[in-house]
């Protein structure tokens, strides 16, 4: 077992491996979510499906052998709803939680001024518990079903595993397929909004007139692409 | 070095965070960033206001006990002292202040929903993305499903305003 001082020398390590990271590749999970919705440019995006590859298939093999940390609470409505509000925020604050921290190192003070303000909503919102006492908190919750409190237990890999008898990692390769097709439909929009602005050169030998045609096709082909892909990841992800 | 020259393609960069993130998993969590912003916001409330007022409100007690032993405020202050190291190395440090009031405005209430949105849900984007959803965990599910949303409204206010 390792030390508290362990702990968090290893989570600084950690951390500033990922901040000099981020830093450097300019990713962003606001721009990875926002971009895709509002410019159709999924640069972040592909990324953010890369990492939850690697993850999906490190954490469920981990449990699978008995090992890792998997955090261990209640699946609630309230992570719908805070992440819903999370969601509005990051995106009209410009900045995530990582990002926020990266760009504050990079000296932005709109950046310190937005995980300024995430500490006083975080310290207001903390008032309004006291009155309503919802969600429960992490210590008193059981992995039991909580339904007075919207509460459904614990429900993940490790909880599969231990009622099928199945270990995670079968699960953790069916979403990694799902997470790949996503991909693929991402790579295969990108192509179709590239020949649909005539990067591809193929086509330039061809009549503009033909070319006038191919091009609605090709955006029409892109449109579809894209929403079955994002809805497709509101389902499986 | 050529890594403080050129950008880096965040698929790479995500790929090597992703492994790093598993060795984490397996010592002492996945990578989170909202638990530890909770418990400097309790550190910082502690501070402000003294042990004693803060004893009277039910979440730092029951919920959140102020505490600097906490690993995860070092990945926070890791990533800013590591985006501030690489910065200063490539030569992109400066300081940038946003210019209109409307950006300010935006940045405010932003902060203050994703403040709201991490206590409310005892997670963040980071760990709904590389924490919980990886685990397989349902939560994250929701929680994804959540985020997806509300980017999709915030995109739609953002778009507005940029118009406006």
């Amino acid at each position: 077992m390792i030390t508290v001082t362990g702990q968090c020398v290893a989570a600084f390590i950690f951390g500033s491996t990922v901040g000099v990271l981020v830093q450097r590749s300019r990713w962003c999970n606001t721009a990875a979510l926002r971009d895709a919705m509002l410019f159709k440019s999924y640069r972040n995006t592909k990324a953010l499906l890369v990492g939850m590859m690697i993850l999906t298939l490190g954490f469920t093999g981990f449990i699978s052998v008995g090992n890792g940390n998997p955090m261990r609470f209640d699946v609630g409505l309230n992570q719908f709803v805070g992440l819903f509000l999370f969601g509005i925020g990051m995106v009209l604050a410009g900045a995530c939680t990582v990002s926020s921290w990266v760009k504050t190192g990079e000296g932005n003070i709109g950046a310190m001024w937005a995980l300024l303000f995430l500490i006083v909503g975080l310290f207001v919102s903390s008032l309004l518990w006291s009155f309503t006492y919802w969600p429960p908190a992490p210590a008193a919750m059981t992995g039991q079903p909580n339904l007075a409190g919207l509460q459904f237990g614990f429900a993940d890999a490790l909880t599969l595993q231990q009622k099928t008898g199945i270990p995670a990692i079968v699960f953790g390769l069916i979403q990694f397929a799902a997470l790949f097709g996503l991909y693929r439909a991402i790579l295969r929009k990108e192509r179709a909004i590239q020949m649909a602005r005539g990067v591809v050169p193929s086509e330039s030998a061809s009549p503009a007139s033909r070319a006038g045609a191919a091009v609605p096709e090709a955006v029409g082909a892109a449109m579809s692409d894209g929403s079955g892909a994002s809805g497709s990841f509101q389902e499986e992800a | 070095m050529d890594l403080f020259k050129k950008t880096l393609d965040p698929i790479v960069a995500l790929a090597i965070i992703a492994l790093l993130d598993v060795f984490l998993f397996v010592i002492v969590g996945a990578w989170t960033v909202g638990g530890g912003e909770t418990m400097i916001a309790g550190l910082v409330a502690k501070y402000v206001l003294g042990a004693k007022t803060l004893a009277r409100i039910p979440f730092w007690t029951l919920v959140f006990t102020p505490t600097w032993a906490y690993w995860k405020i070092y990945i926070s202050l890791g990533m800013g002292f590591g985006a501030f190291v690489a910065a200063v190395l490539s030569k992109e440090f400066y300081w940038r202040v946003p210019r209109h009031l409307s950006e300010w405005v935006m940045i405010t209430i932003g902060g203050l929903l994703m403040g709201i949105g991490i206590r409310m849900s005892f997670v963040c984007n980071v760990s709904t993305f590389f924490g919980l959803t990886p685990e397989m965990n349902l939560g994250g599910y929701l929680a994804v499903s959540g985020i997806v949303a509300g980017a999709w409204v915030g995109s739609l206010i953002y778009k507005k305003v940029l118009e406006a």
